[in-house]
């Protein structure tokens, strides 16, 4: 038998935390370390939700401000507020069409793309692969320049086409390379035993190998839809109508500028920011596990 | 199953090449949509930006319509732009602030912590976890906006605590903009590195750490020797990673501050825009950005070749 060091794969990460938490609980917890544990801990929660703390607070206040208070009286005066007066409606409307759209496309562009690049055999197929990663390094902001100057060549400006279109090709490059990753583990007799029974290679993949890798779209059509929802630059180069304004937009209504300070309308922007993140919370904390995965690999700056 | 059993007849002797190219067919056409929507919005911006970058093309008037070749002026004049020098040293502090230092030292601290109290069994470790990765799922505008309240100078919650503890107000976008864009980064993207840090602490084998004690090592003399030098690896990675995102970050600053006081934030990717879309120069406002890429080019070259991602 070869010795050789075991790939550090299935074994070692499953089998080892089991293993170490028998291993560390063995030893006294003494009160000392349970204090400084949980001392971090709450300076750690407050850092990170005293902002969503306000927020929640601050949209149901009628007299809301900067500073976080528990409102005297509840109201929902701020969300009418939103809609009357500031369009949210339109902007929600518009956010929901784009990001379903480019959900829908991204999921069958790169579920296409990722099967085919896991099974394709050419010589240079590492040059392609390496040449995705480099994309999806690649910062939007470099590049937004030269897009404004394309969609307007091609009259995409102010459209859903170009918003869902460009959505779409952010996302393409990370989410390919996940994509080809879900279908290398998928083992391929699955296809060739379709191909044998008479399939062509599209309905072996649609109907044999899409089934199986059925956990890898949910993600990719849940980050796809996340991050088209979220997404500010392209919407800012590519639409100046009113009409095609996404929600972002509607918190720099709610915000008056005069030179480098703001005058924001707490409690507007409060209500805005609750309705805007409430779509994200579900989607992620439904499928957290999964999406943690997948979104380890986005390196894109936002 | 009549097709299955019987054996498949060798295939002919053919020309290679014909025979690799119908093998593969049907993965080029499956690869066509993604490469024409990259090539699109990807490689054709980038080409463009960089024959944009010889010319002096305009936003509006006649040096919109009919650019003229300026061949390397406007990189001659990157050396003499005096405010580049500025935003290169703010996209540098920016970098090494919130990245580096923030979210790559306070996601590894968060990491350990996590991985500790797991172990110990504390019920509040998902709560913790859950707080941080919160902060990352949220869409940047709202995060701006967040701690646009946050920093608030009369009634903004961080005046509040240190009027609380007897200290004076601070001014913390006029007078710390820096300080202030820095920290909300870190509160934004520290789950990234955090997670893979977990990831990683949780491959190294426990026998390791049970030797060590056996030997007496202490917790600090456990971490030194064992925990970091196992990490390194992955720490290279993370450190690539989030330089890269926190180089193209663009919307945070320009929500939080718009690049002022002055320019007291204006980073590269806020410049290339004020330049290109407000001051109307989009040949100039491309060479920002040529020069931008490049920076990033080298960041990934070395990215894959430390990653070695399998192909």
């Amino acid at each position: 038998m070869a010795v050789r060091a075991a790939p550090a794969t299935a074994v070692d990460t499953r089998a080892v935390p089991a293993a170490r938490t028998v291993a560390r609980r063995r030893a006294r917890p003494g009160v000392v370390e349970w204090v400084l544990v949980h001392l971090a801990f709450a300076i750690v929660l407050a850092f990170f939700l005293a902002p969503f703390l306000w927020m929640g607070l601050a949209a149901f206040d009628p007299q809301a401000s900067a500073y976080i208070r528990i409102p005297e009286r509840l109201t929902l005066d701020n969300f009418r507020v939103v809609f009357a007066d500031y369009a949210f409606g339109t902007a929600l409307k518009n956010s929901l069409i784009v990001s379903t759209a480019t959900m829908a496309l991204t999921v069958l562009t790169v579920s296409l793309a990722g099967y085919s690049l896991s099974r394709i055999a050419i010589k240079r197929k590492n040059w392609i692969s390496y040449s995705i990663l480099l994309l999806q390094t690649m910062p939007l902001s470099a590049t937004m320049v030269p897009i404004y100057g394309l969609a307007r060549e091609l009259n995409l400006r102010n459209s859903y086409l170009g918003l869902i279109l460009v959505h779409t090709a952010i996302e393409l490059p990370f989410l390919t390379w996940m994509m080809k990753g879900f279908f290398d583990a998928v083992p391929r007799y699955l296809e060739e035993a379709a191909w044998i029974d008479g399939r062509s290679k599209l309905r072996a993949w649609f109907e044999v190998v899409l089934p199986v890798a059925r956990p890898g779209i949910g993600v990719a059509a849940g980050l796809a839809f996340l991050s088209a929802w979220a997404e500010v630059l392209m919407v800012l180069i590519l639409v100046n109508r009113d009409e095609y304004l996404t929600v972002p937009f509607a918190f720099y209504r709610a915000a008056r500028g005069e030179g480098s300070y703001l005058e924001v309308r707490y409690e507007l922007v409060a209500a805005m920011g609750v309705l805007y993140v409430l779509p994200v919370l579900a989607l992620f904390f439904a499928t957290r596990k999964l999406m943690v995965r997948g979104l380890m690999g986005t390196t894109r700056g936002l | 199953m009549a097709t299955l059993a019987q054996p498949v007849p060798p295939p002919p002797v053919i020309r290679r090449r014909w025979s690799a190219w119908r093998r593969n067919r049907a993965y080029v056409v499956g690869l066509t949509p993604a490469a024409i929507l990259l090539a699109l919005w990807f490689v054709g911006p980038a080409l463009w930006g960089f024959y944009a970058s010889f010319t002096n093309r305009a936003l509006t008037g006649r040096n919109a319509r009919f650019p003229e070749w300026v061949g390397l002026e406007n990189y001659r004049r990157l050396f003499d732009d005096p405010d580049l020098a500025t935003v290169f040293l703010n996209s540098l502090v920016f970098v090494v602030g919130s990245a580096m230092l923030g979210q790559f030292v306070l996601g590894l601290a968060l990491a350990l912590l996590l991985d500790h109290a797991e172990a110990r069994g504390y019920r509040l470790t998902p709560l913790v976890y859950g707080a941080v990765l919160l902060a990352w799922v949220n869409p940047t505008v709202i995060a701006g906006f967040q701690w646009v309240a946050m920093f608030d100078f009369y009634y903004g919650s961080l005046n509040q605590v240190l009027t609380f503890v007897g200290l004076p107000r601070v001014n913390w976008l006029g007078e710390a903009p820096m300080l202030s864009v820095i920290v909300v980064n870190v509160w934004r993207g520290t789950a990234f590195a955090m997670l893979i840090f977990l990831g990683a602490l949780r491959t190294i084998p426990t026998q390791i750490y049970e030797a060590a004690r056996v030997d007496g090592a202490g917790a600090g003399r456990r971490f030194w020797d064992h925990t970091l030098p196992n990490l390194r690896h992955i720490a290279v990675l993370v450190l690539l990673s989030v330089t890269m995102s926190t180089f193209g970050t663009f919307v945070l600053i320009q929500t939080l501050t718009n690049g002022g006081p002055g320019n007291q934030t204006q980073v590269i990717a806020l410049y290339a825009y004020e330049t290109a879309f407000r001051g109307y120069e989009i040949g100039y406002g491309s060479t920002i950005a040529v020069v931008m890429l490049a920076i990033n080019v080298a960041f990934a070259t070395v990215y894959l070749r430390v990653s070695r991602p399998k192909v």
